[in-house]
């Protein structure tokens, strides 16, 4: 099927099969930062935002896409606040669950607590402190 | 800005070449069967079956034992890869695997390595060699006939003369489970022969010791082989020797195309986890609280598989000796096959298993002789010039400053209730050999090294110390990824080796380049090793040293532990990368702390139980407690690894504190239902 949509910013169609999830249509796409990890929803690295909200790309059927905004860290300019925070703040190491993390970020509202917040994104280098600080920065 | 952070860092799982099909596995459902027959007429055509036929003349693999072929027969764990398929999708391929009809003859199992070595258990090898080369630094020391494939000894002194001079003796046993490294990124693998070479692309912690494997496996010239190691998405020891590359090669060969892996979570739990261990601790002091005897014996269960289970019960075995000095010492460490997956580098590399129970037993001599945790400790550490149970005299010593250190950050001395010290001695890779080349460029410098990089900032280590060698900026100093065709041989990524390692052989790679004027080549060795048999030489020509401190409430009703506050003193040396080195001691605390209260892989019958990142939890930001650690620096000392230091320390600290306040857990993690059961006693 073809699905319709806007994707980081721009009028997009992804060819997918209708049992397929957003997470492959968006790989096929080239957008390599969609990455399946638990393929279950529990570790947040596959996040993406549809309509500005985060979610699972391994839980969302590409389907549910269509008509709607799909945004991915490439959509995000370099001048990102929530970018510039990670960088600064070194809050990452291998990298791989980062723009999940980025994604949820760009989510929060102002006196969303942190690691409520931060509960949905698995991180096994362990980088919390310094993602908390990274939020801290964009909060500031 | 960081690719990491932008998302365009790429990783072997997207490696792609033209025409390439995808792999996908067919896993045993028994723990250990034999193989009658394997029948793909129900495959579709356009997929390749890889079936035992197509591999008879591959030889087997193993890093440290030859006891793998490329395909499983006997099966001998739940999830032994027994058939593969290639084809044009991963979901073909998966599709395909479903149609393969294996048929097989159930064997008797054992799940227990202490049920493995006794009288009369099934036996997982009939017959195994051990192999040679870099990846196996000591002789391998099987019990023929039996599940034991390698045991490790350390005599020092005359225990029986030492246990008699002790006033107070105590004996604990103590347990560890499986666990799961969970690297965020799967393993990857993808090979392409192309008139009889083989490249791989492979996310590895060994790019080297898997080229070796592989030459042994095909039967060609290791400079046939060629592996490029892109960054990995984490790894801590999961990603280390032969894992899909021997499979994805062989069917490739087959296939006549290209062919990638990338495992799906569930398959990552069937294809290298930490060794479980039961260790039993005896030691003896005199009244006064000087140590004079101890024993260790440890019980690793390596899994089907040896892969590298005999360093890491080599490395169990004397980790467990402690950083104290004991006249008389007497080490046993098996290394174990049972039926479950292969157990593997994990990082601490067999030190906490060990630590945990040799590091909760010094609490409870401490009780038993009335004397602090902290004043046993303290009054028995190493210092420089001592002599340790492997022979071998201490050198650049600094226990006793992470153990006050370490202290001093929960208060412990002016109230030592609900809080609990643990200090750590872990070896480095010895005997081990490290090259770099430094080139230069119009523009600034490219240095090469086999170096990979997982997370752990080693790109960014080689780019700082080579600038500042350099006299440039680290911008102009390009890392390339490793390639075994143009990156200089390095033993492998593993054990906290790199930035010290690969540091000094920058530094010569950097005067080579300054009389040459175009490139250099610098190498560093580090010689050593210990008998397998004595446990004399040397153990580590580089000490990772550290302490860890805890501070916990238990609810005496749920059982529930909270840890209120943890800290971890790490002895640094000099820092390289300030916050890489402040990343990895964060890091290996909240692995330490997912070790240490719940991180278990759950077993029924050899199968998984949890094979998914619900049922296994993975620490997550609520989880942490307040997280404290510092890097202790000396003036002009040389540049320490810090990769692991802050992980083993973490659950004996967690322990201790929890037996100060009554409940001595014996067995990880921790569970509201051990403190119960605790409790109950």
């Amino acid at each position: 099927m073809r699905v319709e949509l806007i994707l980081n910013g721009r009028g997009a169609t992804l060819d997918a099969r209708t049992d397929e999830m957003l997470l492959e249509a968006l790989r096929r796409e080239g957008l390599l930062s969609v990455r399946e990890t638990c393929a279950i929803g529990v570790c947040g690295a596959c996040t993406v935002l549809l309509d500005g909200e985060p979610v699972s790309a391994c839980l969302t059927l590409a389907a549910q896409a269509a008509g709607h905004e799909v945004t991915t860290v490439e959509g995000l300019a370099e001048s990102d606040p929530v970018l510039r925070a990670f960088d600064e703040a070194h809050a990452f190491q291998c990298g791989w669950c980062t723009p999940g993390f980025v994604l949820t970020v760009k989510a929060m509202q102002p006196g969303d607590e942190i690691r409520e917040a931060l509960g949905g994104n698995l991180c096994r280098c362990g980088c919390y402190v310094k993602i908390e600080e990274a939020v801290r920065r964009c909060g500031s | 800005m960081d690719p990491r952070v932008t998302g365009e860092q790429r990783y072997s799982v997207d490696a792609a070449r033209p025409g390439m099909l995808h792999a996908a596995f067919v896993r045993s459902p028994h723990a250990h069967a034999r193989v009658l027959s394997v029948g793909a007429s129900a495959v579709p055509a356009g997929c390749v079956v890889l079936t035992p036929a197509d591999v008879a003349d591959l030889g087997p693999y193993g890093c440290q034992v030859k006891d793998q072929g490329v395909l499983a027969d006997p099966a001998r764990h739940v999830g032994d890869v027994v058939a593969a398929v290639a084809a044009p999708t991963r979901a073909a391929a998966r599709a395909a695997a479903r149609l393969v009809e294996v048929e097989y003859e159930e064997l008797p199992a054992v799940f227990d390595p202490l049920e493995a070595v006794a009288r009369g258990a099934p036996l997982v090898h009939e017959h195994a060699a051990a192999s040679a080369g870099d990846a196996v630094s000591i002789g391998v020391r099987p019990i023929a006939r039996t599940n034991v494939c390698h045991r490790f000894r350390i005599r020092h002194g005359d225990v029986g003369e030492g246990f008699a001079q002790a006033d107070v003796v105590v004996e604990e046993v103590f347990r560890t489970p499986g666990a799961a490294h969970a690297p965020m990124e799967p393993h990857a693998a993808l090979a392409e022969w192309e008139d009889g070479r083989l490249t791989l692309w492979s996310g590895t912690q060994t790019p080297f010791n898997t080229r070796a494997d592989l030459a042994g496996l095909f039967g060609i010239a290791e400079e046939q082989i060629r592996v490029v190691a892109p960054p990995m998405g984490g790894s801590f020891g999961a990603k280390t020797f032969v894992r899909l590359e021997a499979l994805v090669a062989a069917l490739a060969r087959k296939a006549g195309k290209p062919v990638k892996a990338v495992l799906d979570r569930a398959e990552e739990f069937v294809t290298l986890n930490r060794h479980p261990a039961v260790v039993r601790v005896r030691i003896g002091a005199r009244r006064d609280g000087t140590l004079v005897a101890k024993e260790v014996d440890c019980w690793v269960d390596t899994g089907a598989y040896a892969d590298c289970g005999p360093g890491v019960a080599t490395k169990m075995g004397y980790a467990g000796v402690g950083p104290y000095r004991i006249p008389h010492v007497r080490v046993d460490a098996l290394a174990i096959y049972t039926n479950l997956p292969s157990n593997g580098a994990f990082r601490g590399y067999g030190a906490m298993q060990s630590v945990w129970a040799s590091e909760r037993t010094m609490d409870v001599l401490a009780a038993e002789l009335g004397i602090s945790p902290l004043e046993l400790r303290r009054m028995n550490l190493l210092h420089d010039g001592d002599v340790f149970a492997t022979g071998e005299v201490m050198h650049d010593v600094h226990f006793e400053d992470c153990l006050r250190a370490a202290a001093d950050a929960v208060g412990y001395e002016a109230d030592p209730r609900g809080k609990g010290l643990c200090v750590l001695l872990k070896g480095m890779q010895t005997p081990s050999r490290a090259a770099i080349s430094v080139e230069r460029t119009p523009v600034g410098y490219i240095v090469r090294s086999a170096s990979c990089e997982m997370g752990q900032g080693v790109r960014r280590s080689l780019k700082l110390m080579g600038a500042e060698l350099l006299g440039c900026e680290p911008g102009q100093v390009e890392v390339p990824d490793p390639d075994t065709d143009s990156s200089p041989y390095d033993t492998r990524t593993t054990s906290s080796r790199s930035t010290y390692m690969m540091g000094r052989a920058l530094r010569e790679a950097v005067r080579d380049l300054e009389r040459d004027g175009e490139r250099g080549l610098g190498e560093v060795r580090n010689e050593g090793g210990l008998d397998p048999d004595t446990g004399q030489g040397i153990a580590s020509t580089h000490w990772h040293q550290g302490a860890a401190a805890a501070q916990v409430a238990v609810d005496r009703e749920t059982g529930r532990l909270t840890v209120e506050h943890l800290h971890a003193a790490v002895y640094a040396g000099r820092v390289v990368n300030r916050p890489g080195a402040e990343l990895q001691n964060e890091g290996s605390m909240l692995m330490g702390l997912g070790t240490a209260l719940f991180e278990e892989i759950e077993f029924a019958d050899g199968q998984v139980a949890n094979a998914n990142l619900s049922d296994y939890n993975l620490p997550a930001a609520g989880d942490m407690p307040r997280l404290t650690h510092e890097l202790i620096e000396r003036e002009g000392a040389e540049v320490h690894g810090l990769g692991e230091t802050a992980l083993p320390p973490v659950p004996p600290a967690i322990g201790n504190a929890l037996a100060s306040l009554g409940v001595h857990v014996t067995e990880l993690p921790i569970t509201a239902e051990r403190v119960l059961e605790a409790l109950d006693r």
